[in-house]
């Protein structure tokens, strides 16, 4: 019955219809959005530069310096190794690069090249030429962004200037032997990349290491406890998990939920007015129409639930039409991505960078929310038109005008 | 890293700005005010940048808390705008040459066989490891144009006579101290110069000892900065030997003349 009543209106079902199905629409492909994004951030976070934990010599972080360095970094990794993580060192020095008449500086990487590959993917991450290779010392690979600023590309060759641990005037040449893909603000900006065998001899800095990385070889051990085992076993290191090095990142993450469902409510709230003031139409057109069922016994409870199974059948239909149109759109940008190359060049998000075509990621939550949503407000906002057509007196109905 | 945070004097203007200080008192007005004087002096400072030309050997100690070195270098410089250093040893750094024309910095490394420009990046990094920055050598030392100027001790002090002074920075003046206090002894000879931050807390210390004669004018042959947040940390330098008045031509301080062997 419910089914038959929405098809004597078809317009104005049609308009309800049409605009919950719209909002699902969109709410589902901006779910999918800022679950890509999210994850694209992650991915590229963590997986690219960060690693899930990082340790430092104590006083480190606070104060970046050459000298401070965690002493025996290839017994902290077989230490980590033992406990469950894959880790790789890292040093770290300050520098400046010419290449013909521009210079700029750079944060120049000693990169593990065994084991950084177990912890990030950074050297699956050139977007020309190649990664380093220990075979050729002078190669190195820089960021994104200083490629740029320099007019670099592969094959190009360019000095070196620091300083060395024991003061001296460190300078050499080297050739770009690969360029990165978007990886965080400061390698894509700064990002001078070298084998830290290289890194060592130019700085003279023949041990240690000043950051080791590591990552969960079982996902499955929660952050917080693989943190907690990762300080006991290294007392004499400063542990920090992603979170707590990206704390707003993290806090994003958090808040991600609390905000998509905001937006929600927002942008519902406005379909809520269109299917209320639709269903009170409804209501007080038919309501000659309640006033001969009640006439003719039916129960208000039998009215109200009409009305609600006619509100509810049409948010089905919306709810097929947003999925059915939503998910393969969200699929379609989450396989190609949405290049905002147009709008903007590169985004970053407190100093983490991402690409700018936005890959979507069509989540169960992305999908389900909007709909379960949806069913939720027509639930509320039908409860109101449905109540008075349930309370209504047969007489006064059937005089209505 | 190893950043000094706050730009000093430079130091090549300190290879002849020793010189400055000698100009002798003579013709001072009886009825010279305070301020007067004071705008004197340093006037007198500023003009004599301008023609002055030198050559210098230097030593150049530096005693930080991770690595001690000792490098030995000439030196030349022509009024306020040129100067030029080449290190002659250690025996890495050989023949790397730094010259400072205008505003601009560059640095000539023969390892590599090429010449840097100094980019802001880099103004604030060590120069050879020392507590002096790249920012030293380019910016200029123009007190009286900088700083408001003032006497806070005129007379005689540890057996001669001494004039402090106290200069305040000019509210349009592009300067990163909060203030600059002063020791000239006379015979303009420099004896301190303490430098304030924002804070005004003494940033760093420069004190001048070891009077000698070079080319008949009478200057401190020592230097020695002591930053104030790093104990037991200081850079110093000593001349070996300076010279005046060598009728340099520009042409002497180009990005050609980088290369040149030591002369």
């Amino acid at each position: 019955m419910a089914l038959r009543n929405l098809g004597r209106n078809k317009t104005r079902t049609g308009i309800t219809v049409f605009s919950m199905a719209f909002a699902g629409f969109t709410m589902i492909l901006y779910m999918s959005l800022v679950a890509g994004f999210f994850q694209t951030l992650e991915d590229n976070t963590i997986g690219l530069d960060l690693g899930e934990f990082q340790m430092h010599a104590k006083g480190y972080r606070s104060d970046p310096d050459l000298y401070k360095r965690i002493e025996d970094p290839a017994s902290v990794i077989r230490t980590a190794s033992e406990r469950g993580f894959n880790a790789s060192a890292r040093l770290y020095g300050y520098g400046l690069a010419a290449f013909g008449n521009s210079s700029a500086g750079v944060m120049l990487r000693g990169v593990d090249l065994e084991n950084e590959p177990k912890v990030t993917r950074i050297s699956g991450s050139v977007m020309e030429g190649s990664w380093l290779d220990r075979a050729d010392p002078k190669g190195v690979v820089v960021g994104k962004k200083l490629a740029r600023t320099l007019g670099l590309k592969p094959g190009d060759e360019l000095v070196l200037v620091s300083q060395a641990s024991d003061g001296s005037m460190a300078n050499d040449l080297y050739k770009v032997r690969g360029v990165l893909k978007t990886v965080g603000e400061v390698v894509d900006q700064a990002g001078f990349l070298m084998s830290d065998d290289e890194f060592r001899r130019l700085l003279v800095v023949p041990t240690g290491a000043h950051e080791v990385a590591m990552t969960r070889r079982n996902k499955d051990v929660p952050l917080d406890a693989a943190t907690a085992e990762a300080s006991k076993a290294f007392p004499g290191l400063e542990v920090r998990n992603w979170k707590q090095l990206q704390p707003i990142l993290a806090r994003m993450m958090d808040m991600m939920g609390t905000s998509v469902k905001m937006v929600i409510m927002i942008a519902y709230s406005a379909v809520g007015m269109i299917i209320l003031n639709a269903m009170l139409m409804n209501v007080f057109e038919r309501i000659r129409e309640f006033g001969v069922m009640k006439a003719l016994g039916v129960s208000p409870a039998r009215i109200f639930l009409l009305i609600t199974a006619e509100a509810l059948l049409s948010a089905f239909f919306a709810s097929v039409a947003a999925a059915g149109l939503g998910a393969p759109a969200a699929l379609h940008y989450q396989r190609h991505g949405l290049d905002l190359e147009m709008l903007t060049t590169s985004m970053n998000v407190s100093g983490m960078a991402l690409d700018p075509t936005l890959h979507f990621r069509l989540t169960p939550a992305a999908l389900g929310m909007p709909i379960f949503f949806m069913f939720a407000l027509v639930v509320v906002a039908t409860l109101y038109p449905a109540m008075k057509a349930a309370v209504i007196r047969p007489v006064e109905a059937l005089h209505h005008q | 890293m190893f950043l000094l945070k706050i730009p000093i004097r430079p130091l090549f203007l300190l290879i002849s700005a020793v010189a400055l200080f000698l100009a002798p008192l003579s013709g001072a007005a009886s009825a010279e005010t305070p301020s007067e004087k004071a705008a004197r002096i340093l006037r007198a400072v500023d003009d004599m940048w301008r023609g002055e030309s030198s050559r210098a050997n230097i030593t150049m100690k530096v005693e930080t808390q991770n690595y001690r070195r000792s490098m030995r270098m000439e030196a030349w410089s022509k009024g306020r705008d040129f100067s030029l250093v080449r290190i002659l040893f250690p025996l890495k750094e050989k023949g790397v040459a730094t010259l400072k024309a205008g505003n601009e910095v560059y640095t000539y490394l023969p390892q590599t066989d090429r010449t840097i420009r100094l980019t802001s990046g880099m103004m604030m990094g060590s120069w050879m490891g020392s507590h002096f920055t790249n920012d030293d050598l380019v910016k200029e030392s123009r007190l009286l144009e900088d700083y408001e100027a003032a006497i806070t001790f005129d007379g005689a002090r540890n057996g001669r006579n001494e004039t402090d002074f106290s200069l305040i920075p000019k509210p349009t003046a592009a300067v990163v101290w909060g203030k600059i206090e002063m020791t000239v002894a006379e015979g303009l000879i420099p004896v301190v110069e303490t430098y304030y931050d924002e804070d005004m807390k003494v940033s760093r210390t420069m004190t001048f000892k070891d009077v000698r004669v070079f080319g008949g004018r009478r200057l401190p042959a020592l230097l020695r900065m002591t930053p104030a947040d790093k104990p037991g940390e200081y850079t110093e330098i000593f001349y070996e030997s300076l010279k005046f008045g060598l009728g340099l031509d520009d042409s002497f301080f180009s990005i050609n003349s980088l290369k040149r062997e030591s002369r």
